[in-house]
Formats: structure tokens, sequence, C-alpha cells
């Protein structure tokens, strides 16, 4: 699931850039899937499994400690640092990267694999999706 | 009006196995229906198998969630079935949820998010899952029957057939301002019978075609809903003339007692009581028809293929060789918990597959045990309706049943079902002679000239064989304890006398 939430930050910092755009990745890619499954699964529900992800993720970034998921779905009181992608550094520290795979690994335990990409391919194409590594996600 | 002139209206396939033939060939394309029933009876799971049935790319399928059952958990568990395709999401089958709206907003909001979701994708299906939470809200009845006349005619403008998913409970079927509206109406019942539990399925109302009157069992499997209709997918097909071809047991004594065999289309019953010889004469029934071309069919309720086959061989039959050839197909209809219908169709299946010209249940007893005790009751209304089926196509039936064997009567079956036979040969017991032995008799066939002999037989290593002439020395042999009687003198009857105990 590292591996899936890594593309999709890769592909939205390349479109934010390419957009001129000033949202953080992490923030770009948790703002779709709040988009995605409050469509189709409503916000409470969505809201749900944000927090749930965002408890796992402070697990592995204490830096989450200050950030919380509003009852909209949206992410709230993250730092900003914590929401950029150096893509020179290693992501694993970064607690936007961290909440996004725990996030995805959810969907995964939930939807199985083939339901969750259907999902997000309501939101990115397919090249934002391959070479995924789903077994590595259970672990994430 | 010609029929030219009439509109005509499309059917879609419902993707449930067995309820296209139910409602009459498909759904009727933008018809605005309802799928009503108790919690767990399986309306959301047909919603769905329609759904990845007839959801395209071009023309989607719109599914939308209310309150109520979470769309990730009805996801996750939906997608165990085998027609559920993921790969149909997001382009052919989109999910939205509208629990919000729903919450925040008047029914008028309500109306307007799915209008607005609809003009957006020309969906060719349109699914709001569960209805019924929706219509708890309306201030009066007049808003309530406001918004299902413009939701109805707002779905069917934009040329979706629709499906409304609720939970109601029989008693609201009258006076109900939805169920006015809809096109059709299905209905879902789950019922405790006993230990078993018995699913029902009653299109209550279809718009525009015959449907299948009645209760249809179904049965939710890993495949999802089937259906069984109460004519068995049989309705199209016109019975086939009666017969005067004979099929033959093989057994030459007895044959000419049947007048040359049974007629084909017949149903035959063989009653007699345990270790008479039933199951051995069905057998080989079978067997001589596989010897003559005609395929069958066994259906065995109480042992396992398996072991049927190996008695066969036993009698020096060989079953195993006309599996294998696609003659002969045993089918084992596991017990506890069947319907008629479902073995009905098992059977169907098995007949049209291999173009079985003859059955043998085996047995009616053994039948009725694997039903569940909830289908016990309407046994011999089912199997009138299984027999009168597949003979009207061909196929001609032998059953065999236990009776309990009685010294003052000559009962010919316990389930009274001699009207559902064509022809009947009866086994039993006699005391003759210090010596339990066995007789054979034919009670009845139609329109057949059969002997009204009574013969006496052994069961041997090449099955039923039977001995020497008919039994004329004995009195009140149906009784089972017969009595010598003194010889009549004439020169037939004297030149068959002395034949008990002794083989031909």
């Amino acid at each position: 699931m590292r591996d899936l939430a890594h593309r999709l930050l890769t592909y939205e910092a390349a479109a934010g850039e390419a957009s001129n755009g000033m949202e953080p990745p992490a923030l770009r890619v948790y703002q779709k899937l709040r988009e995605s499954l409050g469509e189709f699964a409503g916000s409470v529900a969505f809201q749900s499994l944000a927090s749930r992800a965002l408890v796992l993720a402070r697990a592995e970034a204490p830096s989450l400690s200050a950030a919380r998921v509003a009852a909209d779905g949206s992410l709230q009181g993250l730092g900003e640092h914590e929401l950029q992608l150096d893509m020179n550094k290693d992501r694993a520290g970064e607690g936007g990267f961290i909440l996004i795979a725990r996030l995805l690994g959810l969907l995964l335990v939930f939807l199985g694999e083939s339901l969750t990409l259907s999902v997000l391919r309501a939101k990115w194409p397919e090249s934002a999706l391959n070479n995924r590594n789903f077994e590595n996600g259970r672990n994430a | 009006m010609s029929t030219q002139d009439k509109v005509k209206i499309n059917q879609l396939p419902t993707g449930v196995p067995g309820l296209d033939e139910i409602v009459g060939g498909g759904l009727p394309e933008f018809s605005f229906n309802i799928i009503a029933g108790a919690p767990g009876s399986g309306k959301t799971t047909l919603a769905h198998q329609f759904v990845f049935a007839n959801a395209s790319p071009e023309r989607p399928a719109l599914y939308f969630t209310v309150l109520g059952e979470s769309a990730i958990k009805m996801l996750r568990y939906q997608q165990q079935y085998t027609f559920f395709d993921p790969a149909k999401l997001p382009d052919s089958i989109r999910f939205i949820n509208l629990s919000q709206v729903v919450l925040d907003n008047d029914l008028g909001a309500v109306l307007e998010a799915i209008t607005k979701e609809v003009e957006r994708a020309n969906p060719a299906v349109v699914v709001v899952d569960s209805f019924r939470t929706m219509v708890r809200k309306p201030n009066s009845d007049m808003e309530l029957q406001s918004f299902i006349q413009r939701l109805a005619l707002s779905l069917a403008s934009w040329q979706a057939t629709t499906f409304l998913i609720g939970e109601y409970a029989e008693d609201e079927l009258r006076d109900n301002p939805i169920f006015t509206v809809a096109d059709g109406l299905f209905w879902l019942r789950q019922t405790a019978e006993r230990n078993s539990i018995v699913r029902k399925l009653q299109v209550i109302k279809l718009r525009g075609q015959d449907s299948v009157p009645g209760l249809h069992t179904f049965r939710i499997t890993d495949a999802g809903i089937q259906a069984f209709s109460r004519t068995f997918g049989l309705t199209a097909r016109k019975r086939n003339p009666p017969s005067n071809r004979r099929l033959c047991f093989g057994i030459p004594e007895l044959d000419k007692m049947l007048d040359g065999g049974v007629r084909e289309g017949d149903s035959v019953l063989i009653a007699g009581s345990s270790g008479t010889g039933k199951s051995v004469l069905a057998t080989q029934f079978i067997a001589e028809g596989i010897r003559h071309g005609e395929p069958g069919i066994v259906a065995v309720f109480e042992e396992r293929p398996e072991a049927y086959a190996e008695r066969a061989t036993s009698l020096g039959l060989d079953l195993e060789t006309p599996q294998k050839d696609g003659k002969l197909t045993i089918l084992y209809l596991r017990p506890l918990d069947l319907s008629v219908d479902e073995t009905m169709q098992s059977i169907l299946d098995a007949v049209q597959k291999i173009g079985a010209k003859r059955l043998v249940i085996d047995s009616l007893a053994g039948f009725e045990m694997a039903l569940s005790p909830g289908f016990r009751a309407d046994f011999r209304e089912s199997l009138y309706r299984m027999i009168f089926a597949l003979t009207g196509i061909g196929v001609t039936i032998l059953s065999t049943v236990e009776v309990d064997e009685s010294f003052t009567g000559f009962p010919f079956s316990t389930y009274s079902i001699s009207f559902l036979t064509d022809d009947i040969i009866r086994l039993r017991y006699v005391s003759i002679d210090g010596q339990l032995r066995k007789i054979v008799v034919v009670i009845k066939m139609r329109g057949g000239n059969h002997a009204k002999d009574i013969r006496e037989y052994e069961i041997t290593s090449k099955g039923v064989v039977i001995l020497g002439e008919r039994l004329t020395n004995y009195e009140a042999l149906i009784s089972g304890i017969p009595e010598h009687s003194a010889p009549s003198g004439s020169k037939d009857e004297s030149a068959q006398e002395p034949t008990i105990g002794r083989k031909k």
C-alpha cells in the first residue's frame, strides 16, 4: 500500500506543479479520496475510515498528533511540513504519506484489491495506479 | 389495435437464473419497480444481479444508497457473489450515497439530487436502496404521493429502469401509494419452518406482460439468487402427443405382463416394502434404456451415486460406462432443506443436458425426507406438477415408493398419489410353505392390456427374475398369508400348479 500511496502522491505532486496548485500533494490525494469515498459511501463513512487511518498513522508519525478529521471528513490541524512531499527524502517519515497509506490499507481490508482500485479509478488515471504492490500495503 | 400498432416493450434480463421465466421473459424496460421484503430476504442481492446483468459504460447503472447499510459493508459482502464484477465499477456501475441529503433536506432535495445524477449519467438502471428510509420523512401522505409520482415520471422519462428497495411488512401492501405507482412489485419472503429457512418470491404486480402467478421458491448461494418457477420453465413448451411406444425393463416375463413394456411418457410407480427389489427393478429399467440408446437420469436421495452404481455392478449392470459416456446421470440431491422446485430444476437440467428419456426417482420417501419440512405439506401438489411437466416432454418416470406391509390391506402408496401414476407395479412378501417369498402384480396400466397374473419372483445376481407361471393354487395371495386352494382341475391351471420355488 505504501507503493500505491507513493504513486498517488507522486502523481498529485506533478499535477499540482503543472497547474501551479498550492495544495500539498498529500492533501490533494486525501481530498480526492474524500470525494470519491464520500460519493459512494457517504461522508460519515469516510469520516469514520479517515479517523481510524489517522489513529493508526499516529503510531508511526507522532507529528500527526495535532491532526484531526472533522465531522465532514476534512483533515484539520496538520502542519504544513507534514503534508509536503519531498521526493529526495525518505518518505516513510512523512505523516501525510503514512496517513494516505493507512487510508488505502483500510480500503483494501474492507473492499479488497479489485474494488479499491475501482474506487480509485474514479479519480486517478490507470497510469497513476499501475505497478501497485498491495501485499506490501497489508503491513503498511 | 393490430399487433404492429402496439408499442414494443423491450425485456431486460433479470440476471437471476429462473426469474426471467417467472416474469414472462424479462423485466419491462423503463419500468418502475419495487423490491419489498423483510431484512435479509435478498432484496439488495436481487437488485445487484439486475444491475450487473444490464449496466454498461454507455448506459450505466446508478445505485443510490441511503440510510441503513453502509455502502462499504454492502460491497464488502456483495463482492463475494460470483456475478459481482469489480471491473464494472465505476464506469458501468456507480454507487452514490444520499444519506446526508436525506438527513439534511426534504424529499424535494432528494428528488433533485437523484435527478441531477440521472441527467449527468444517462443511466439504463437506477436503484434506490433503501427507499424505505427515505419515505419515513414526509410530512404528509400528499408529500409522499407527490414525491413518488415525480420520481417515477422523471426516471421513466430519462428511460431508466428503476428499482426501489424497501423493508415492508405484508400488511403494508394495502393502500400504499408507492405500490399503486409501481409497474412491478416483487415481494421476497423468508420464513422459518421448524429448523429450515424457506425463501419464496412473488410477483405481485407486473404491468405489460404475463408473469407466472404464485409463490416461487428461491435460494441464495455464492452465485446469488436462483429462482425456481412453479412451472419449471416449461410454460413455453408444448406437451408431446401421447406415444404408443413401449419401454421395456429387460425382464422378459415382466415386460409380457406389461403388454410389452410401459408406454413412453408414462409415470410408473413401483410400490413395495423394504427389500422387495424396488431399486433393483428401477436400475434394470434404466440399464435397459441405455442398452436401447435411451439416456437416463437416476435421482437418488438415500445413497450416494457411487454406492448406487456399485450395487448395479453386483447385478451385472454397468452404470459406470454410460455415466462416462454422458448417457446416464446419477443425481444425488443432498438431503435437507430442498424445495421440490429446486429438485425439479436439477432434474430438468440433467434431463435437458443429456436428452434423457427415462427418469428414476428412488425413492419418493427419500425425496420427501430431503425436502425442507415447510415443503413437505405441499409434496403431493408439487409432485403432481413435476410429473405432469416431465411426462409432458416425453420423459418416462419410474418412481419407487415404500409401503408399510399389511396383512389386511394391499396399499399402493402411503402418499395417496396413485392418481399421479399411469402404471402401478406392486411387489410384496407372501408367506408360503414356511418361506417368505415375493410376488409381483401389475395393478394398473394406462390404456394397456396388462396381465392380471400374480407372479413369484426372486432377486438374483442377474436382478429380478420372474419364476414359473402365475400362481393358481393359492387364495388370498395379496394378503401375504395365502392358503392352498384345491386344484381347479382345468388343464391350463393344473399345468401351472407346481411352480412355487422353482426357477423357470
